[in-house]
């Protein structure tokens, strides 16, 4: 007789094996347009533009997975980098600068977080006018100029290699990768957040400091924007104030919630993240290779996100309704809570603005 | 005269624990139909099925005389049977006057939303229910009584034949009761039936025409509510033998640990004081309603008190928090358990560990087999029916459930652990696996408050018995003092006339 | 006695709603108060001109963003049907320079409720939260106006002169786009007072629940919202073809986020269920005012993002704060009756 754990687990693994799939599909795709794709040198060079991407959505991923969102996670990561290129263009040392900007873009999270965690406002909605505030923040700091020629040693970070071929920003992802993995499936800090987002009045329940987590939440969202400005300087090599004002968001919003990350929070993985991430990067590469346009990608990438999230209810539907085929005869239902609404049931008591009254 | 509504033969059960068994009950138009029993006797459930919130296994609904199924709450709606809860459903945006006709507006030329008429029309329906509303009124500004009514005209509006009133008088002051009343008996004028679930036996008394009995899922009985005094309705209500005596065990009863000194939450309770010792499983009954949850949450730092204080070990104690009360060794089993007390996707492991989580984890890391090892001490001590610690919750009945919620709280060690209706919902072999564990805690030197509606368990396993209604405090019972009639009517605060 | 402190309560919660749309007229004033002094040529005819057609666009399709944020829902990609509905009515004219622009406004119309459309399914019957899947649209049909465009713009002196000329057309002194715009919101109060469905928004905001048992049908509702969104961004796009003639792939970019700040601003409330038409236009025209004002007064116009930004998380701030505290006053004022209500009883 399966259990509940044995036949979620399979889900879960059917959900990256998937991905994989869906990189290797991508992968002969790509192949197809051109064979230069499966150069080795191509294939580790394929993800390096988009580096800056994936650490974003690492640290997005931490908001969803406790129930919340956070849009102005790009945001946070221009202003930061703009705020670097001023300070570092008046003479302050490199160095200083990318740590004074790594600083600002925590507080800028902190700022995030006080204002969802202590004040209990809505995240959507605070974190779509920090989106506009921090952009404006930007403009304010550098107008139209542009700022470029950082040394050397300093962009290699995000645009430098290893003996010609291995991208120091691929280390750098994969380093923060395992890092967070770890921070997320290894320590308590991650349990508290898959218990927040399940269920928040449970975790408070049990003693968990519920304000204290959400806020270091945005806070660590805010710090991984700042590691992303340092990668996007390095390998972009200037700034502007209106950087990545385009399709990246979409991109970081795709790749967590493509990575099996359940938007409405308490589920999701950092491995699943990574590898969407990979067939984010893979799509763009291909669809480069292919000569699309960027509104086209884009186009490709905003129905991508769209099937994410139908495919995601579909699996939960499914699941719940094989739940009590499976388990009738066995299960005691609450008698406070309507059959098979428990698992909703506490996401739709609490009121989410922007989130629909459809749910 | 066929009934309106005629339910025959309903039951219904959760994974072998009968809510309802065989219910069968005729509910005429016209007439303030009162349902009462205890907290599980069947009352949510048949209210549940009313209204297509769940579907019997067994039995059939007959509106009208014709078989219905009521698959989903607007079937119901349309069939002319509504539910009015505690927490009253309106529109807190809109006016009275749209609230009453929310999706059905009066429509004036070119089927446009004709705003005079619908003030007028709405007005009349107030002013016929005896209602001092204006139809101008935003709803937002209104307290629990108005809304209340609101929904009653609501409902009138819509035609209802069938208002079913769960509790409505919980949060009322005596002159809203009244002006309640005084509508349902409109109510009533008007050919609407209304069953009306209350514990205030006064209350019955003042409103019902006929009253209906459950019991442990059962009907008991039915009959006009003239033929029945406050006394043979509690006998009705509680009229079982307790033969299932749990086996408690000797507990030596020690120093006093905590101290429950004038405890006050404006408008919830007030002037609580109690004490318990070592080794004392006190227990605190009262209908749903009188507080005592909410006393519960009060101590545990769910909800901070108005007033009064709280000694532990003689010393003050200040609730800021449940991660405070944790620390001072007070450990809460809400009465919500999914709602509350678990993370259903996750495995027993996570839930049990999860209020001890920083004693687990040593700079923070997670050690899961140092959980799975704690789950696995709990399984075995609980005689917890799973086939692995990493098994989800969600996959485990009732009581295995709140078998890992105990496992949750125990973990942490408590000194003064509050049980908020343990073995609710739960079938009777992990019931009694429950009370072994509370008596044999007792005996430990634990100090156990146990709150429960379930007579027999508050009887069989409290050396003491607080009953409480509406926010007070009404009797201390002795062990020996203590029986069902006594508890219920401190409980229902009925003056037991002589004989 | 009983009505008299029942009559302060609700006369609370009345006030607050009043308050919020007299909080922005007062704000506007108090704004053009102190531009009239700080900044040169503000309170002229012709800076009155350029405010009402600005403000014109933000309007249109404020008025279809309010009816879906009433429904507890966000439309984002109202700036890439902006852009797109732009461009569809330059290049039809340009092409077919007799065709009456009447019949190229309901074109540009038709394509944004589409557009609308495609929002309403993703949401309603997808179940997509609408941030997400109007983050999503916002690329999509962005894609779709690059796609049409293959990268070329329409050019001025390609369009009909009766086009160009509308923009500066002042019949009554008011620019024609203003009268576009006066006509659109009076419609939009018109219906959100009068027609029974668009009341339903309403509801629908308020409490989902409770607008699906009393028979409301909400997903064709929330569809209804969104169609209507995306028509008033088509409209909202012609204005902008006529306004600005030449149209390139990245018009109406960043859009969305003024016409969500106008409404915001303007007492929507973003959890739903109230808000009204008076409100958002007074809210562009706060927000309009402002940037203007700061164009002549010449400060940096980067200023503008950051204000809208902060703008909104002040609104939602000062919301929230208002509504819990009204509603803790009145959670407080209820438990002390009912206390000394009982405590009397008690007595007895």
């Amino acid at each position: 007789m399966r259990t509940v754990g044995q036949l979620a687990w399979k889900a879960v693994a059917r959900w990256e094996m998937l991905l994989v799939l869906l990189i290797l599909a991508a992968g002969v795709w790509s192949w197809t347009l051109s064979s230069f794709f499966l150069r080795r040198a191509n294939l580790l060079d394929l993800a390096t533009p988009y580096v800056f991407l994936g650490l974003l959505a690492f640290g997005l991923t931490f908001v969803v997975i406790a129930g919340e969102i956070d849009i102005s996670v790009v945001s946070t990561m221009a202003v930061s980098a703009v705020c670097f290129a001023q300070l570092w263009d008046s003479g302050v040392n490199v160095w200083l600068a990318a740590a004074a900007a790594l600083a600002l873009a925590t507080g800028l999270g902190l700022v995030n977080g006080v204002l969802i965690g202590v004040l209990d406002l809505p995240s959507l909605a605070v974190t779509l006018g920090t989106l506009a505030a921090y952009r404006g923040l930007a403009y304010v700091v550098l107008g139209g100029d542009a700022i470029a020629g950082f040394p050397t040693h300093f962009t290699n970070i995000g645009g430098g290699y290893i003996s010609n071929e291995l991208p120091i920003a691929l280390l750098v992802m994969l380093a923060f990768a395992v890092a967070l993995g770890l921070l997320l499936h290894a320590t308590r800090f991650g349990r508290y957040l898959y218990v927040l987002g399940s269920n928040r009045e449970a975790a408070r329940f049990s003693g968990i400091p519920v304000m204290r987590t959400r806020v270091t939440v945005f806070a660590l969202s805010g710090f991984m924007a700042g590691v992303a400005a340092v990668v996007y300087l390095g390998f972009f090599g200037s700034i502007q104030a209106d950087a990545a004002s385009g399709s990246e968001l979409i991109d970081v919003v795709t790749a967590v919630v493509l990575g099996g990350v359940d938007i409405f929070g308490g589920s999701g993985s950092m491995l699943g993240v990574l590898l969407a991430f990979v067939l984010v990067a893979e799509l763009r590469n291909g669809m480069q290779l292919a000569n699309w346009s960027g509104a086209t990608q884009d186009m490709v990438i905003g129905g991508l996100l769209v099937g994410a999230i139908l495919a995601g209810n579909a699996v939960r539907a499914a699941q719940a309704r094989g739940w009590r085929l499976g388990m009738a005869g066995r299960r005691w239902k609450e008698v406070h809570h309507a059959e098979g609404q428990e698992e909703v049931s506490v996401r739709a008591t609490l009121k989410t603005p922007g989130g629909g009254s459809t749910r | 005269m066929t009934a309106l509504v005629d339910l025959r033969g309903l039951s219904k059960s959760y994974g072998g624990v009968h809510a309802l068994a065989d219910v069968s009950v005729s509910i005429d138009s016209g007439t303030v139909h009162a349902l009462v029993g205890e907290n599980g006797a069947g009352k949510s459930t048949l209210v549940k099925l009313l209204t297509g919130v769940i579907q019997p296994d067994e039995g059939e609904l007959v509106v009208d005389g014709e078989s219905q199924r009521i698959g989903d709450p607007q079937t119901a709606h349309r069939l002319g049977i509504v539910a009015m809860y505690q927490e009253p459903t309106v529109f807190p945006d809109l006016t009275v006057a749209e609230n009453v006709f929310a999706g059905r507006h009066p429509r004036g030329p070119g089927r446009t939303v004709d705003w005079s008429r619908m003030r007028a029309d709405a007005g009349r329906i107030l002013e016929d229910l005896g209602v001092e509303l204006a139809p101008g009124t935003p709803v937002r500004g209104l307290g629990v009584a108005d809304r209340q009514l609101l929904e009653i005209a609501k409902a009138l509006s819509s035609s209802a034949r069938l208002l079913i009133m769960d509790e409505p008088t919980a949060a009322l002051s005596p002159n809203e009761v009244e002006n309640l009343f005084a509508t349902v008996r409109k109510l009533r004028e008007r050919g609407v039936a209304v069953v009306f679930i209350s514990h205030r036996l006064e209350e019955v008394d003042a409103i019902a025409d006929v009253v209906t009995v459950l019991r442990d899922g059962r009907h008991i009985a039915t009959r006009p509510a003239a033929e029945l005094s406050h006394g043979e309705i509690v006998r009705l209500m509680v009229g079982r033998s307790l033969d299932a005596l749990f086996p408690k065990e000797e507990a030596e009863i020690g120093d006093v640990v905590l101290e429950v000194d004038g405890l006050r939450r404006r408008g919830v309770f007030s002037h609580v004081s109690f004490e318990l010792r070592r080794g004392e499983i006190v227990g605190l009954a009262g209908f749903v309603g009188a507080g005592r949850s909410e006393v519960a949450r009060a101590i545990f730092g769910i909800d901070r008190p108005d007033g009064g204080e709280i000694r532990i070990d003689g010393r003050r104690f200040r609730p800021r928090s449940p991660r405070a009360a944790l620390r001072r060794g007070l450990a809460y089993l809400p009465e919500d358990r999914l709602q509350q007390g678990l993370v259903q996707p996750m495995s027993i492991a996570v839930n049990a560990s999860l209020a001890v989580l920083p004693d687990l984890t040593p700079a923070g890391i997670l050690q899961p087999w140092r959980e799975r090892r704690l789950a696995r001490r709990f399984i075995e001590q609980l005689r917890i029916k799973a086939t692995s610690p990493a098994q989800a919750v969600r996959g485990l009945s009732g009581g295995n459930q709140q078998k890992v919620v105990l496992s949750k709280w125990l973990a942490a060690e408590p000194r003064i652990l509050i049980l908020d209706e343990p073995t609710h919902g739960v079938d009777v072999g992990t019931k009694a696996d429950v009370h072994r564990t509370i008596s044999h805690l007792a005996a430990q030197g634990l100090t156990i408050l146990l709150i429960s509606s379930e007579l027999p368990e508050v009887l069989g396993m409290s050396d003491r018995v607080l009953v409480m209604r509406e926010g007070r405090l009404v009797a201390e019972l002795s062990r020996s003092e203590a029986t069902q009639e006594r508890v219920i009517e401190a409980a229902a605060g009925v003056q037991e006339a002589a004989a | 006695m009983n009505t008299r402190r029942f009559v302060s309560a609700q006369a609370l919660a009345e006030a607050v709603v009043r308050l919020r749309e007299l909080g922005i007229f007062v704000a506007l004033a108090f704004t053009i108060l102190f531009f009239s002094v700080r900044a040169t040529n503000f309170m002229t005819a012709d800076n009155w001109r350029d405010i009402a057609t600005d403000v014109s666009m933000v309007v249109v399709v404020a008025v279809g963003q309010t009816m879906v944020v009433l429904t507890r829902n966000i439309d984002l990609s109202v700036g890439s049907i902006v852009g797109l509905t732009a461009y569809v009515s330059s290049n039809t004219l340009a092409d077919h320079h007799g065709l009456p622009i009447v019949v190229t406004a309901l074109i540009a119309m038709g394509i944004g409720a589409l557009c609308g459309l495609g929002n309403g399914l993703l949401v309603a019957v997808g179940k997509i939260p609408a941030i997400i899947a109007t983050l999503a649209t916002l690329a999509i049909y962005r894609g779709v106006l690059f796609e049409v465009t293959h990268g070329q713009n329409v050019f001025a002196s390609q369009l009909p002169q009766s086009f160009l000329d509308l923009a500066a057309k002042k019949p009554l002194g008011v620019p024609s786009l203003a009268w576009i715009a006066i006509g659109v919101a009076l419609v939009g109060a018109a219906l959100l007072r009068w027609a029974p469905w668009a009341r339903d928004f309403y509801a629908v905001g308020s409490n989902p629940d409770a607008a699906r048992l009393a028979g409301i049908p909400v997903a064709r509702r929330v569809m209804t919202a969104f169609v209507i969104s995306g028509a008033l961004a088509g409209l909202g796009g012609f204005m902008f073809a006529a306004r600005f003639a030449s149209v390139d792939a990245v018009a109406g970019r960043g859009f969305e986020l003024d016409v969500v700040t106008a409404v915001v601003i303007g007492g929507v409330n973003v959890f739903g269920g109230s808000g009204s038409v008076l409100g958002a236009v007074l809210g562009a025209l706060l927000v309009t005012t402002i940037q203007d004002g700061f164009t002549l007064m010449r400060v940096d116009e980067f200023w503008k993002i950051f204000f809208n930004g902060a703008a909104i998380v002040v609104a939602v701030t000062v919301d929230a704060l208002i509504t819990k505290r009204v509603q803790e006053a009145l959670r407080r004022r209820r438990r002390a009756e009912l206390l000394t209500a009982h405590e009397r009883a008690a007595e007895t």
